[in-house]
């Protein structure tokens, strides 16, 4: 190496200093350095931001102030949100026991407290995106004549931009417009304008969730169905398995943790949801809880009070994953 | 099945597999089904890929039915057809907005990303799938600890942190801050997409033999050059599998597209902006926002059509081994 140097120019030779170090450091140092530039793009937008979030968290709001920030107010910001005293339009959390039958008693609305909206949004769309993905992996994991178009017609919605995904449903239940709201008041579930209604609105986001992420989870799906390997199935056939047996005894066991890790990055993205809703039916009607930090932050200028929500979002998604990973570690060969 | 009524008896004697009477075509066909199952399971089977072929692509179809739509009958836009017969909406996009300079935007922008993403995952994803260091397991683990922040999380110091004028930035940019120029969008995004790619390049640089690498290396490449020039070319399907699933999610991205620019064309404003941009203040033209969105999901339905393969097969290969 130190040949071809030499014979470089000056300005060969500032480039190659570096790198003939690189060949003498000892494997442990080399991977430090080919990590550099991961750290510093992490540290930056990742870790340094989080740390800062935590710490405007713990201040107090200053509204009036040109810095939105006012005094160490400790955890005030976590008390207000979990006891519903947050002062912004939606609340976070706003549940008090009662003497009574059912002994909880809301506050606020249910379909407005963010918390309950989230959660109840991440684990209905789950469920349905997952049985709906299995049912179109197993369709596109068969052979048959025309499968690789089935294959792009299926897993396109996985590549549309949330905000035309957001503007199909906006379109179809917009009463002006869409046939959904029409087909679905002759039915008798919708109001006269679904999308400024919290349950309508509810619902719309779902339905659209669910349209576009049954994709994302059949891929995930589809590539646990074809680790499967195939002269099991050859097997189970010759001692007489019903494809439902083989079903049940072959493929499910071995899809299962491919599955598990699958519904984990799903009810992540879920609890996330933000864009889908901002541009349907607006952040007033399905308040998520990325959607109340926005409205903290640019509707009431209360960036500590953000910072707390975008604090305690991430908490509860971390204690989410912990229980997710509690079932892999049960079920062989997850990531944990 | 009338003949078989006449004669019961005659009928039972001739099928004597079936030896039930009185059928209707429905149970008849039930009956053939229990005793050839494998027909009932590809009658379903069908069922199932043509509820889901509709289902999937019915949106598609009633979105280009609003977007040939003329503006003034979109009322009359029915579930199955158009209110009128006007391709020229795929003009207007273009004429009243600069819709291209949008899309412009944001393709930048994803492929900037991507090149970023690669480089740093490919640097990352060698050493955790292939060096042997001190520290590999709590450093992997807070790197899938980054994935499971909301970006949410990193919104607020990083909003007032790209608002923050830099007079180092002044010279180039305009009023010195980050906020309304491609930074602020492609600087974030890249990090938060980074730990997908790097867990994806990672299994398949460390399914290389580590024959290859030694050979290389004799043969007088360098540490870095055995990583670009046998490593990453031999993992191909690996990189671009990462290259496409992260070009489709920063194409896709809302949160940070949608809060980082003014949403104006000449300051970056990604093509979600150009869409959104259509619903005026006076009227709303939803047949210019139809025919937007037909127009801006083409790249990405196009990178699905060509690139299908590489994803499911990429994603396959990851699976495996995690």
């Amino acid at each position: 190496m130190s040949t071809d140097t030499q014979n470089d120019g000056d300005s060969g030779r500032l480039v190659m200093r570096p790198l003939n170090r690189l060949e003498t450091v000892s494997e442990q140092v080399y991977a430090y350095v080919l990590l550099i530039p991961a750290a510093v793009l992490l540290g930056f937008i990742a870790f340094y931001p989080l740390l800062n979030t935590l710490w405007f968290s713990l201040l107090g709001d200053d509204v009036f102030s040109p810095d939105p920030f006012g005094e160490f107010n400790g955890f005030g910001n976590y008390a207000d949100l979990l006891a519903g005293e947050a002062q912004l339009p939606q609340q976070f959390l706003d549940v008090g026991l009662s003497g009574s039958f059912p002994f909880v008693e809301m506050g606020t609305p249910f379909l407005q407290q963010a918390l309950f909206v989230t959660l109840a949004f991440a684990i209905i769309s789950v469920l349905f995106e997952t049985l709906i993905g299995f049912g179109q992996a197993y369709v596109i994991d068969q052979d048959f004549r025309g499968r690789r178009w089935v294959r792009v017609a299926i897993i396109i919605p996985y590549a549309l931009p949330i905000v035309i995904q957001a503007m199909i449903f906006y379109l179809m239940f917009n009463p002006t417009i869409g046939w959904a709201t029409d087909l679905m008041q002759a039915i008798g579930v919708f109001g006269d304008n679904p999308l400024a209604s919290s349950r309508d609105s509810f619902f719309i986001v779902l339905v659209a969730d669910i349209w576009k992420t049954s994709a994302f989870m059949a891929l995930l799906i589809l590539a646990g169905l074809q680790s499967v390997d195939r002269s099991l199935y050859d097997v189970a056939k010759v001692s007489g398995a019903s494809p439902w047996q083989q079903f049940k005894y072959i493929t499910f066991p071995i899809v299962l943790p491919a599955l598990l890790v699958a519904m984990l990055f799903r009810t992540m993205d879920a609890m996330r949801i933000y864009g889908l809703v901002d541009a349907t039916a607006g952040c007033e009607q399905v308040p998520s809880m990325t959607c109340l930090v926005i409205t903290a932050l640019q509707g009431s200028r209360r960036w500590a009070t953000a910072s707390a929500v975008a604090f305690l979002t991430a908490i509860v998604i971390g204690l989410l994953v912990i229980v997710y990973l509690i079932g892999l570690r049960g079920s062989e060969g997850g990531v944990a | 099945m009338s003949a078989d009524d006449e004669h019961p008896d005659l009928a039972a004697m001739e099928q004597a597999q079936e030896p039930d009477l009185d059928r209707g075509p429905v149970e008849a066909w039930a009956a053939k089904m229990i005793s050839n199952p494998d027909r009932a399971y590809r009658a379903m089977f069908y069922t199932a890929t043509v509820f889901f072929l509709v289902t999937t692509l019915f949106p598609f179809y009633w979105l280009f039915m609003v977007a040939i739509t003329p503006g003034r009958e979109l009322s009359e836009v029915g579930a199955l057809t158009p209110g009128g017969f006007d391709p020229t909406s795929f003009i207007t996009i273009f004429t009243r907005l600069p819709f291209h300079r949008y899309v412009f935007n944001s393709f930048l922008i994803a492929t900037v990303a991507t090149v970023i993403v690669l480089f740093v995952a490919s640097l990352a994803g060698y050493v955790f799938g292939r060096l042997r260091f001190r520290g590999r397991n709590p450093l992997l683990l807070l790197v899938l600890v980054t994935s499971f922040f909301p970006p949410a999380a990193f919104f607020v110091p990083l909003n007032r942190l790209f608002n923050t004028q830099v007079a180092v930035l002044e010279p180039i940019m305009s009023e010195g801050t980050l906020y309304n120029t491609p930074y602020a969008i492609f600087i974030p995004v890249s990090a938060i997409f980074l730990p997908l790619s790097i867990f994806i390049l990672m299994t398949f640089y460390s399914q290389i033999p580590d024959g290859l690498e030694d050979a290389a290396r004799i043969e007088g490449t360098t540490r870095i050059g055995a990583l670009f020039r046998v490593i990453v070319p031999l993992s191909a399907p690996g990189v671009a599998t990462a290259g496409v699933l992260t070009f489709i999610t920063v194409y896709n991205e809302y949160f940070f597209s949608s809060l980082m620019t003014d949403g104006r064309p000449e300051n970056w404003a990604p093509m979600l902006e150009g869409i959104l941009a259509f619903q005026g203040q006076y009227e709303v033209d939803f047949h210019l926002m139809a025919a937007a969105s037909i127009v801006a999901v083409l790249p990405v339905a196009i990178l699905v059509i060509v690139a299908q393969e590489k994803i499911v097969s990429g994603l396959t290969a990851g699976a495996v081994k995690e």
